[in-house]
């Protein structure tokens, strides 16, 4: 394509929108001088510009090759983003170069083609090139300029890349090909992706009010974030002060310095008694801004007035005052009156004239658009959105929290049988977890396939913590049932030298232990309300641990038996029941579910020695809360503690570490009160 | 109880006493939280000591590494520090990690003028005569990353998401003052601390991808620390979050870290270091062949070694020029020498035992290595950072002015000794 053919850079449509960028418009003024011949001339004209880029300067070097335009242009735009582009050390000639074999001696060397027209040129020694990376600035400053070019290619993915850069920044010059686009668009859903960008393209550029205000209200109750994004600059405004309101300003609100503040649909709102938002103006920012619009004279400060009076001092004094007499605040201030008088310093104004002054005079902020319809359609549409915002982010709130107990759930609930259950103060619980999370890991070095490799690694993590639960009540919880301190020190000891028997065999880096594709990503609502699928995951596996357990102690002979056990070992064992056997399985059953959450909690955060310890401190906290010795309470104490955390993190968001400081004392008050947890056991198992 | 096991199961002392005339202290975590890092920069070590008996030694005599394991437990630093310079007579000391075991040792080694070369990017406000500083002051890495973000992205609203501890609490004031004063309006700085090993981040991401409801450009500064990383990234990609929408810039995520994670997600994401093993030196090409030779293959090479590689090749220059590994001489043949850094550039050791090191900002890769997109000329390291008030006022100079704390509105010197 010769430089002189009409390209889809929308000259001929500039006329019917601001632009925007004033750069963008001397461009277009400067063109015709700047027209290059060839697209090498361009290139190596700007050579500079593209081999060290930076997203500051790049501007005019993409805009020349808009406007050159072209399939030359177009590839040559799509190699430098790909970061194909290379260059010759000693010709600055652009190339595109690939890895070739090593020469005959062993050097590096690159096959190297032609970057405007392919030719191929031949094998060079890899030092002789270099690589050109764009950062990722410039690459979405290239990716903005390929939108014309790209947004009626044949190809359904490139206009759906297309598109997506397109969304993130809309320019003027998009607008013509986008329309052009929409009529030629045959799959619906880029169709409506396209509209949408249209529509984000009037509000941010449009010109006729009433196109404008017809595409705010057609995205009433959308949800979405860039709806949000598009529509919040709209109602930009600046502050002004003026001794009365003007009459033909598209006023946003009245300002009080220190009473009111902004609120996001930039309506003033009252500040509020209970902390939140400060007051958008300060009075003493209110006063300066008079200063600077000349409605007041300047505040003068002491350190100001100080400094006034060291200038002015002479001979150890100033004006008629010695310097050592100016001891106090009322010998400055008089002393400073006089330089007043003198005409040597600006006037003091005291805190209460600045009060009045700023009581006397208008602050209000005025919207950047001057269109009241425009401001109007958006505010209320805005407003619509947030209100459904608001109530989906508690519903996210609330779904955080499930996700969270679940959590906690999975952990505490193998606690809530060695422990609820069987009264063993087991530390080395968490430790259980690691080595179910680090047998997924395994499972997942010889089984590539990550679906089938967790449907493996579930039950090999029960089968190796079942294994390991029952070795350890065998050599050394069984010795110590009737002493709880010595087993809790024992298991402590044992915890410590497992994660270090850990740290010995993989590593002291985190493992990954990945999740397969389908449980990637995230089931999202909208932009509000969105969980990831692997968190739903863990829910369901939460329930459906809830209800075999549930099974396990109240429909088997199992659970009836441990029930036994637990209650009265001596009166079980006249009736046929072999307490050592059902002990070490019930503590093996607990710790292999204690392996199974391993492999859960590993999906979703990280593998290492210290998983475990993260864990036993909110378990034990889940079992105690709850109510020891009752699933329901382990349960209830799940929920309790995960809506509790994620409460306190919403009021405090600023620090998490402080959330969780706060849900302790929390539960040590609760504790108080209801020593015996939530759900309290009834009845002679009590003293159990 | 903890302490004492892991303590005593791995303590050892490889100091072969009979012959041994020049002994380098090798103080890094071997077990406990931090032996993630540290172990690294112990077999560093080991082979650069390696690498220099094969070259003869230094000054005739053979160098004897001394390892001792502080275990992550940063009173036990100052402890293990005191035996490596009364028992064990080091001549100096490489170690530490974390900012609050550097802390820790420093009393120890100012009573005992000792020598100690700490390897890790940090949060400045510090200068003791007896520490070289070689990793990163704020100047060499948060700042031009911060700039990086707001002139070539674009970025207009912050996310500062770090770890509960000193380290990004000081570098975030710093950034928060230095966003302010570049015009950044305090609600569009969002500050989140999270304890150590942090596993449940659902919420914070959520927070972060909600700031961009207003249209501006989000960017995430990134000090959190160790494996809670991890979670971080599955969360973000769990939620949809490209590079592109909202990049993250860690400074404290490198190769090694890297390493431990499904990378294919974070694409894009961005980390500031002073040193990445894609850097193209011939210099970088040997030290990554010499570290793979000894620790396989699949090992990879990371910023704070680099630190360590210019840092003892520094001390044997200066102890050669001196021709004694005395400290004081040491000290002060350290001025002003140079050494090739592994980026291709040279070091520089500034009187403020701070170096002059560039600035690289590098994109992650799927295979887990950083592409360099931007590097600077060599930054002086600057111990008082500029962006404070107080800090404003001082600098460090151990060679004109003999102070390292010296305040140049009243020209006097504030603290000889270490007392913070």
């Amino acid at each position: 394509m010769s430089p002189g053919s009409v390209t889809l850079n929308g000259m001929n449509t500039v006329p019917r929108f601001i632009t925007a960028c004033l750069a963008a418009l001397a461009l277009l003024v400067l063109t015709p001088a700047l027209a290059h011949a060839s697209l090498d001339e361009l290139l190596q004209t700007n050579a500079k510009l593209i081999a060290k880029s930076s997203s500051k300067t790049v501007g005019p070097v993409l805009d020349q090759l808009q406007q050159f335009g072209g399939e030359q242009a177009e590839t040559f735009l799509t190699n430098w983003q790909a970061k194909k582009l290379y260059f010759i050390k000693q010709t600055g000639q652009f190339v595109l170069a690939e890895k070739a074999p090593n020469s005959a001696d062993g050097k590096k060397r690159m096959l190297i083609r032609d970057a405007v027209t392919g030719a191929e040129i031949g094998l060079v020694p890899a030092k002789s090139v270099k690589q050109i990376k764009p950062n990722s600035g410039v690459r979405s400053k290239i990716a903005a300029t390929l939108v014309p070019f790209q947004l009626g290619s044949p190809d359904p993915d490139i206009r759906e890349t297309t598109l997506k850069t397109l969304l993130r920044d809309i320019q003027p010059s998009h607008l013509a090909p986008l329309k052009a686009a929409i009529t030629a668009e045959t799959v619906p859903a880029l169709k409506a992706q396209m509209e949408k960008a249209y529509v984000f393209g009037m509000l941010a550029h449009g010109l006729d009010d009433i196109e404008v205000e017809a595409a705010i209200r057609s995205l009433a109750g959308d949800l979405s974030l860039d709806v949000r994004a598009a529509l919040t600059p709209v109602l930009d405004s600046s502050v002004r002060v003026a001794v009365a309101l003007p009459d033909q300003a598209n006023v946003a609100r009245i300002i009080i310095p220190g009473r009111t503040t902004r609120q996001s649909d930039g309506s003033a709102g009252r500040l509020s008694a209970f902390g939140g938002k400060d007051a958008e103006l300060s009075v003493a920012a209110g006063y300066d801004m008079m200063v600077d619009a000349g409605l007041a004279p300047p505040f003068v400060t002491r350190d100001m007035r100080d400094d006034a009076l060291v200038a002015a001092a002479i001979d150890g004094r100033v004006a008629s005052f010695a310097i050592a007499d100016l001891n106090s605040d009322e010998a400055r201030d008089t002393a400073y009156q006089q330089l007043v008088d003198q005409g040597r310093a600006p006037a003091m104004v005291s805190p209460l004239a600045r009060q009045q002054a700023v009581s006397g005079a208008v602050f209000f902020a005025v919207y950047d658009n001057p269109s009241p319809v425009v401001t109007a359609a958006a505010r209320d549409v805005l407003n619509d959105i947030q209100t459904m915002v608001m109530f989906y982010k508690y519903l996210d709130l609330l779904l955080d929290a499930l996700s969270l107990a679940s959590i906690y759930f999975l952990a505490a609930i193998g606690l809530a049988i060695t422990f609820g259950v069987m009264r063993v103060i087991n530390m080395a619980h968490g430790e259980f977890i690691m080595m179910g999370a680090y047998t997924g890991y395994v499972v997942q070095l010889f089984v590539p396939n990550y679906t089938l490799s967790i449907a493996i690694a579930v039950p090999a993590a029960f089968l190796v913590t079942f294994a390991a639960g029952v070795a350890m009540e065998r050599l050394v919880i069984r010795h110590l049932y009737k002493r709880p301190l010595e087993t809790l020190l024992a298991t402590f000891g044992i915890s410590i030298a497992l994660q270090q028997l850990a740290k010995n065999i993989f590593g002291t880096q985190a493992r990954p232990l990945t999740a397969p594709g389908w449980l990637d990503g995230a089931f999202a609502m909208n932009d509000v309300l969105a969980i990831s699928n692997i968190r739903i995951a863990i829910f369901c596996l939460a329930l459906l641990f809830l209800g075999l357990l549930l099974y396990v102690m109240k429909r088997t002979r199992f659970g009836l038996e441990t029930r036994t056990v637990t209650q009265n070992p001596a009166m079980a064992a006249s009736m046929g029941i072999n307490p050592d056997r059902i002990n070490m399985l019930t503590f093996g059953f607990g710790s292999g579910i204690a392996g199974i959450a391993g492999v859960a909690i590993g999906l979703y955060s990280k593998v290492t020695s210290e998983l475990g310890a993260d864990y036993i401190v909110q378990s034990f906290m889940t079992v105690v809360v709850g109510g020891v010795g009752n699933i329901w309470g382990t349960l209830a104490g799940a929920a309790m503690i995960g809506s509790l955390q994620k409460g306190i993190e919403w009021f405090n968001p600023s620090n998490t570490l402080a959330a969780q400081t706060y849900m302790i004392i929390f539960i040590i008050l609760f504790i108080q009160f209801r020593p015996r947890g939530i759900i309290a056991q009834k009845g002679r198992a009590v003293e159990a | 109880m903890k302490k004492i096991i892991a303590a005593s199961a791995l303590m050892c002392a490889v100091a072969s006493e009979a012959m041994a005339e020049i002994k380098v202290g090798i103080l890094h975590s071997l077990s406990g939280t931090m032996a993630i890092s540290e172990t690294t920069l112990k077999d560093t070590m080991l082979m650069l000591i390696e690498q220099q008996n094969a070259k003869g030694g230094l000054l005739g005599e053979e160098i004897v590494p001394v390892v001792v394991d502080p275990a992550s437990d940063w009173p036990l630093f100052a402890e293990k520090a005191r035996e490596l310079l009364t028992v064990h007579e080091v001549d100096v000391i490489f170690g530490n990690w974390t900012s609050v075991s550097r802390k820790s040792v420093l009393p120890v080694i100012e009573e005992l003028n000792g020598l100690l070369f700490y390897p890790v990017q940090y949060e400045g406000e510090e200068s003791s005569k007896n520490v070289f500083y070689t990793g990163a002051a704020p100047n060499q890495q948060a700042i031009p990353a911060t700039d990086y973000y707001l002139e070539e992205l674009g970025v207009e609203k912050f996310a500062l998401l770090g770890t509960d501890y000193v380290y990004p609490r000081t570098t975030n004031k710093i950034l928060e003052q230095y966003l302010k004063d570049k015009g950044i309006a305090a609600d569009d700085i969002f500050v989140n601390y999270t304890p150590f090993g942090h596993s449940d981040w659902s919420k914070i991401v959520a927070d972060v991808v909600a700031l961009g409801a207003d249209g501006k450009k989000v960017g995430v500064i990134s000090t959190i620390n160790g494996d809670a990383n991890v979670g971080f990234y599955k969360e973000l990609a769990a939620a949809g979050v490209s590079a592109d929408d909202i990049p993250v810039v860690a400074f404290s995520v490198g190769e090694e870290e890297l390493s431990g994670l499904d990378t294919t997600n974070l694409v894009g994401h961005l980390a500031a270091w002073n040193y990445f093993q894609s850097a193209e030196s011939e210099a970088n090409d040997s030290f990554i062949k010499a570290w793979k030779d000894k620790m396989g293959a699949e090992r990879v090479t990371n910023d704070p070694m680099e630190a360590h590689y210019i840092g003892f090749n520094m001390w044997v220059e200066a102890a050669t020029k001196a021709g004694t590994t005395d400290v004081d001489a040491v000290r002060k043949s350290m001025y002003g020498l140079t050494f090739p850094n592994l980026t291709g550039g040279v070091a520089e050791m500034l009187p403020n035992h701070h170096l002059a090191k560039p600035v690289l900002i590098g994109e992650i890769q799927e295979d887990g290595q950083f592409d360099i997109i931007s590097q600077t000329s060599e930054v002086p390291g600057d111990a008082w950072t500029d962006f404070l008030p107080e800090s404003k006022v001082l600098v460090s100079d151990w060679q004109g002015l003999e102070c390292g704390m010296y305040n140049t509105d009243t020209k006097t010197c504030v603290q000889l000794k270490s007392i913070y």
